[in-house]
């Protein structure tokens, strides 16, 4: 992009490069630094010796994926009949859906919650996933639909004519092409449930069903406001985040700049 | 759903679409239901002088919506997202765009810088707001990084005052935003076609003149797209005001999302919250439309 040819410039490029940079580093420093104030690594012993932590580790987990298996039939279910199929009305339908692209989470709480208590689904995983994947599947199928617009209608015309059902030329036909753009929005799904603050703060009550971000709360509380050890629950509770970032790097960016830009 | 269509000749040859609505159905009833559902119950409740549980509530008609608009913090609400809009996509722009032409021009180590502007985005913001509330404490380590660089008659209690408290919550949404739109810039970048970068070069344009000329209208739909998405973020704004500020101190750090919340909930003045609720729907909602008005002109997909 820029041309940097002589070294001198190269090493001016770089030195701007690095300055920008760091501020972006430096909390994540902080957060560590802070982790280790105090007690040290006791901070980390103290945090990771109490008994509820794997417990919203194994509830976020739990809704996470089932956020995405539901997100996922259910998008590509409908973006194959938005994009390929026969439905009158079908502007007003998907019109319906996208209206809610824009709708904050806030918004559904008080009904919700009356909802929820009323159906006895209060404090169960239920309570959150069913919320998350509503308010996922507007974005998602919409992503899906302008991909499979893509695909050319030729090829699963001529699934139909070798004896395929509608069905099979979906399962056989469109959904392997569909595998980039599934790949976005299981990323999407998983940041947006994994990540999640105020439904599981309303829904969910106690540390057999509450979630990871749920986490800094709650050792607040466990540890009587001991900021080092709140500090080293949110290096515990960031490194698998970064982890799966480093392992699924492409995947990630991808699947990111997938959904920003259709 | 699927109609066997191995069954005759006739059906098999045609090459009418088959019916979708079973397709479409379930992802619009679980929208519907619960979306919209919601939706219809809030305006009920908006209407109403309720505490939540008290079992029967009066009907008080437009009241609430009165409330909201001779409400000041209200109206602060509105202005913190606006200007939360307008900071966070300028400044996320300019970093993410920089960084995007920094990082095509094949430093050392590119991969690591990467790394750095990412991760935030990875992480949950409820994660790193007791981070960011320790940074930025009277005895926060930026009050130290401030003493150690020779700037300490600036060090003060960033989230303490209503002068600065708004300006952290910017500083965090940015610092976890840039990430993205560096992203996006990076791929679009990456679609210019390099002649036309050479033929510049050749014509004697420097850096800083491709950089403006060339580049920067090159990457238009991204710019939009990132415009647009800064608006709908700005509109959900909750977690970092809530678990840094809670909204204050003073109502400084109040969005429209911290309010409801603490209306609804903690406060239990559950109709006027569900009023504040459809106000809110109704900004989202004039942005949806203005966003389908944009993407059926066909100017939404020309990016990269």
């Amino acid at each position: 992009m820029l041309e940097a040819r002589r070294r001198s410039s190269r090493i001016v490029l770089q030195i701007i490069l690095t300055l920008l940079v760091i501020p972006f580093l430096l909390p994540l420093i902080a957060m560590v630094q802070g982790s280790l104030a105090g007690q040290g690594w006791g901070n980390y012993v103290a945090v990771l010796s109490v008994p509820e932590l794997p417990l919203f580790f194994r509830n976020s987990a739990i809704i996470a994926v089932a956020t995405i298996v539901f997100v996922y039939v259910l998008t590509m279910g409908a973006a194959f009949g938005f994009a390929k199929l026969h439905v009158r009305g079908k502007a007003f339908y998907f019109w319906l859906l996208i209206a809610a692209l824009t709708l904050p989470e806030v918004v559904l709480l008080t009904p919700l919650f009356a909802t929820m208590t009323s159906l006895n689904l209060y404090n169960t995983y239920w309570a959150v996933i069913l919320p998350l994947t509503a308010l996922q599947l507007p974005f998602t199928v919409l992503l899906a639909r302008n991909f499979m617009e893509g695909i050319p209608d030729e090829i699963i015309e001529a699934a139909r004519i070798d004896g395929a059902n509608t069905f099979q030329g979906f399962w056989y036909i469109v959904l392997p092409l569909t595998r980039p753009i599934a790949a976005a929005i299981i990323v999407f799904t998983l940041l947006g449930a994994w990540n999640d603050y105020l439904l599981p703060l309303v829904f969910l009550v106690d540390p057999t069903t509450q979630t990871i971000t749920q986490l800094p709360q709650f050792f607040v509380g466990q540890f009587s406001n001991d900021q080092t050890k709140v500090l080293a629950s949110a290096v515990i509770t960031a490194l698998p985040e970064i982890i799966a970032y480093l392992c699924l790097q492409r995947l990630f960016e991808r699947g990111l700049s997938a959904g920003a830009l259709k | 759903m699927s109609s066997k269509s191995g069954r005759g000749v006739a059906r098999r040859r045609s090459f009418l679409r088959p019916t979708g609505y079973a397709w479409i159905l379930p992802a619009l009833v679980f929208c519907v239901g619960l979306l919209y559902y919601s939706v219809g119950y809030t305006g009920y409740i908006s209407t109403l002088d309720w505490n939540g549980t008290a079992p029967d509530p009066t009907h008080v008609g437009s009241a609430n919506y009165g409330r909201a608009f001779a409400d000041p913090v209200f109206w602060e609400a509105i202005q913190h997202t606006v200007i939360s809009f307008v900071v966070t996509f300028t400044i996320s722009t300019i970093l993410g765009f920089v960084f995007a032409a920094l990082l095509h021009s094949r430093p050392f180590f590119g991969g690591v810088y990467k790394v750095v502007l990412f991760v935030p985005v990875v992480l949950a913001p409820a994660i790193m707001a007791p981070v960011f509330r320790q940074i930025f404490a009277n005895d926060g380590q930026f009050n130290w990084l401030l003493d150690h660089l020779g700037l300490g008659a600036l060090a003060q209690p960033w989230l303490a005052q209503s002068g600065t408290a708004l300006g952290v919550i910017l500083a965090i949404t940015i610092w976890g935003g840039t990430g993205v739109t560096f992203i996006l810039y990076f791929a679009a970048m990456g679609q210019i076609d390099p002649e036309l970068l050479e033929a510049a070069e050749l014509d004697g344009a420097g850096n800083i003149r491709r950089l403006v000329s060339i580049i920067w209208p090159n990457v238009r739909g991204t710019t939009i797209a990132l415009a647009t998405l800064s608006a709908i973020g700005a509109l959900k704004t909750f977690d970092i005001p809530y678990l840094v500020t809670t909204g204050g101190p003073n109502f400084a750090t109040e969005f429209l999302g911290t309010l409801i919340y603490r209306m609804s909930i903690p406060l239990g003045a559950v109709g006027y919250g569900a009023a504040l609720s459809i106000l809110l729907l109704l900004i989202a909602l004039v942005f949806a439309i203005l966003l389908n008005a944009r993407r059926d002109k066909g100017e939404g997909r020309n990016d990269a």
